[in-house]
C-alpha cells in the first residue's frame, strides 16, 4: 500500500505551551487510523492542522508527497481532504440536499462543479448516509446523530480521498453508533477512502480502527494494532489516569 | 428566466409612477431619489446582505463615482460614457480594495464598519478641502448632461429605473450561480464554507468589487442627471443611515427587500416633510416600530405569510382528499 499522508515532527504552540510536539506518522492508501488520547492530548488540534485550520509552528504534512501544511482550507478541500467535526456544521438556510450539492459544487479537486453536476453526486452522497428521504428537509428538523452524516454526505459528495473525523461518535445512543462505525466502515471498503479518525469512544475505536495512534499532551505515546497499543502499560497510565470516563 | 418575473413586475409597477407623479418636476426628484436609493439599497445589500462586509461608505463610494465622473466628464473633457465606466471602475477598486483588506487581515464585521466609516469622513473632508476640484463647501456645478433629456425630470426617472433593473438582474443572476451558492455558505457559516470547499476571500471580494461598482456607477449618472452635486449629497449622515435602514428593514439578503425597502422609506420621508422639524423624531419613531414589527425584514416577513396560508389551504385540500 502506498503511502498517502505524512506528518512530519508537527509542532504547534499555542503561546509557549506546545499543543502539538514533534509528532511524526504516516497514514497509508485505504487505511483506517484512530487518533485517541485522553483531554487536551492534541487529538482535535493535529486534526485541526491537517485540514488547515490551525498553522502548524514547525514540521510539515504533506500529502502523496505534496505540501498541505500553510494552505488555507478550501485549498486542502481541493485537494481531497474531507473534514467533518465534533460539532456539525451544516448550513442552516439550506435544505439536506442544498447542504450536500454545496459541497459537490465547491468540494471536488476537479474545480467547480455544474449545479447539474453537483446535483448529481449530492444525490449518491445522500443516499449513500441514508438521507434521501430527508433530502427536502431543513436542517433545523435534524438531530445530532442526522446532522453528523449530513456533513458526511456534504464532504463525501465532493470525493474526498482522505477523511477527518473529529469525534463524530460522541453522544449517540448504541444503535446510533452502530450506525455512525457501519458507514465509515462502508466509506472505506466501497469509496476507498482513507479514514483519520480522532475518537473517545473505545468501544468504536476497538471495533473500527485498523490502526491506533495515541496522543499524550501532545506527543506520541504509541502507535500500533488496537490490541497490542491497549495493552501498553504507558497507555493504560495516560488513558486511565487522566480520563477514567472513556 | 421565471426567476426574472419578480424583477419584471417590480419594474412594470415603478414604470408606472411617472403617470401619476409628471405633473410634479419636485415630486418627480423625489422619486428619482427613491430610486437612487434604491439602487444603492441593492449595492449594498450585495456587499453586507449576502457576505456581511459592513460597508459603511456607501455614500463615499457613490461620491468617488460622482466626483470621478463630474471632474473627467467637465474638466478633462472626457466623453460622457466613458467618464462613467471610469468613475464605477474608480469606485470599484477602492471598495475592492477594503474587501481585500478586510479578507487579508481576517477583519470581522464591526472592524470593516470602523475601517470604511473612517473612510466615510475622510472622503467628506477630501470633498470639503479640495476646494479647487471639488468645489468645497458650495458643491459642483456639473455642465455635462445639461440640456440632454438627462436633466428632463421623466426621462432621467426611467434611467434610474434601468439603473435599477439591471442591478436587480445582476442580483439574481449572481444568486443563481456559483456565487450566490457561496454567498448563502458563508453567510451561514464562514469555517464550514472553507471546509466545504469554498474560497470565503475570493467571494467576499467579487462582492465588494461589484457592489462598490454599482454604487459608483448610481452615484456617476445622479451627478450627470441632477447637474449638482456636493459632500453632502453623498454624507454618511444623508446616504448610509438611510441605506441601512431601507435595507434592513426590507430584508438582508434578498432580492425585492431593498426595493421595498427604498420605496417604504421614501413614501414615509415625503410623507412626513409637513411635520417639520419634528420629522427626524418621527422618522426615528417610526424605525423602532418597524423592526420591532418586522425583525428579519419586510420580504421575509411576507414569505412566511405566503408560506403559513399556502401551508394552511394545502392542509385543507390534504383532508378533502382523505
Amino acid at each position: 500500500m502506498s503511502l498517502l499522508l505524512e506528518v512530519d515532527g508537527a509542532e504547534k504552540r499555542f503561546g509557549g505551551l506546545p499543543a502539538l510536539d514533534g509528532v511524526t506518522f504516516g497514514v497509508d492508501e485505504g487505511e483506517i487510523l484512530a487518533v485517541v488520547g485522553p483531554n487536551g492530548a492534541g487529538k482535535s488540534t493535529l486534526l485541526k492542522t491537517i485540514g488547515g485550520l490551525e498553522r502548524l509552528t514547525a514540521g510539515s504534512i504533506s500529502l502523496s508527497g505534496s505540501k498541505l501544511d500553510g494552505l488555507p482550507p478550501y485549498r486542502i478541500r481541493h485537494r481531497g481532504v474531507a473534514m467533518v467535526m465534533q460539532t456539525p456544521q451544516a448550513f442552516a438556510s439550506m435544505t439536506a440536499r442544498e447542504n450536500a450539492v454545496l459541497g459537490a459544487m465547491f468540494g471536488s479537486a476537479t474545480g467547480l462543479l455544474s449545479e447539474r453536476e453537483a446535483r448529481v453526486r449530492a444525490e449518491e452522497a445522500l443516499g449513500f448516509v441514508g438521507l434521501s428521504d430527508r433530502a427536502e428537509d431543513p436542517v433545523a428538523t435534524f438531530n445530532l446523530h442526522q446532522l453528523r452524516f449530513l456533513e458526511l454526505a456534504r464532504a463525501l459528495a465532493g470525493h474526498p480521498r482522505l477523511l477527518l473525523l473529529d469525534e463524530v461518535m460522541a453522544g449517540l445512543n448504541d444503535a446510533e453508533l452502530e450506525a455512525s462505525i457501519g458507514i465509515v466502515r462502508t466509506v472505506r471498503n466501497q469509496l476507498g477512502v482513507t479514514v483519520i479518525w480522532v475518537e473517545h469512544v473505545m468501544k468504536a475505536v476497538m471495533n473500527l480502527a485498523e490502526r491506533i495512534l495515541v496522543l499524550d499532551f501532545g506527543t506520541m505515546l504509541a502507535e500500533g494494532a488496537p490490541a497490542d497499543v491497549m495493552r501498553d502499560p504507558s497507555v493504560i497510565e495516560a488513558y486511565l489516569g487522566s480520563s477514567s470516563s472513556a | 428566466m421565471r426567476s426574472l418575473v419578480p424583477i419584471a413586475l417590480t419594474a412594470a409597477a415603478l414604470a408606472l409612477v411617472p403617470l401619476w407623479l409628471s405633473d410634479s418636476d419636485f415630486r418627480m426628484g423625489l422619486a428619482l431619489e427613491g430610486l437612487l436609493f434604491t439602487a444603492y439599497a441593492i449595492a449594498f445589500n450585495l456587499i453586507f446582505g449576502s457576505t456581511k462586509q459592513l460597508f459603511l461608505c456607501v455614500g463615499a463610494l457613490a461620491g468617488v463615482g460622482g466626483y470621478t465622473a463630474a471632474i473627467l466628464a467637465d474638466r478633462v473633457g472626457l466623453p460622457m460614457l466613458l467618464a462613467l465606466v471610469l468613475a464605477a471602475g474608480a469606485a470599484a477598486v477602492t471598495g475592492g480594495l477594503f474587501s481585500w483588506v478586510a479578507v487579508r487581515r481576517s477583519l470581522d464585521v464591526i472592524f470593516t464598519g470602523i475601517i470604511t466609516l473612517t473612510f466615510s469622513l475622510a472622503f467628506q473632508n477630501l470633498i470639503l478641502g479640495q476646494r479647487n476640484l471639488t468645489g468645497g463647501e458650495t458643491g459642483l456645478l456639473v455642465d455635462t448632461g445639461a440640456g440632454t433629456i438627462l436633466r428632463e425630470p421623466v426621462p432621467a426617472y426611467y434611467v434610474f429605473l434601468g439603473i435599477v433593473v439591471t442591478y436587480l438582474v445582476v442580483f439574481r443572476l449572481l444568486q443563481r450561480s456559483h456565487v450566490g451558492w457561496a454567498f448563502r455558505a458563508l453567510r451561514d457559516d464562514e469555517v464550514a464554507a472553507e471546509l466545504a470547499g469554498v474560497n470565503v476571500p475570493r467571494y467576499r471580494i467579487y462582492a465588494g468589487l461589484v457592489g462598490s461598482g454599482m454604487l459608483g456607477l448610481a452615484g456617476a449618472f445622479f451627478a450627470f442627471t441632477e447637474g449638482f452635486i456636493s459632500a453632502s449629497t453623498f454624507s454618511f449622515g444623508h446616504v448610509d443611515i438611510r441605506v441601512l435602514v431601507m435595507v434592513v428593514f426590507g430584508g438582508l439578503g434578498t432580492l425585492l427587500g431593498p426595493v421595498l425597502g427604498a420605496t417604504v422609506f421614501s413614501v414615509i420621508d415625503e410623507v412626513l416633510i409637513g411635520v417639520g422639524q419634528l420629522r427626524q423624531v418621527v422618522y426615528g419613531l417610526v424605525v423602532i416600530a418597524f423592526f420591532v414589527g418586522f425583525k428579519h425584514g419586510l420580504v421575509p416577513a411576507i414569505e412566511t405569510l405566503v408560506r403559513t396560508i399556502a401551508g394552511r389551504m394545502g392542509a385543507r385540500i390534504g383532508t378533502k382528499g382523505d
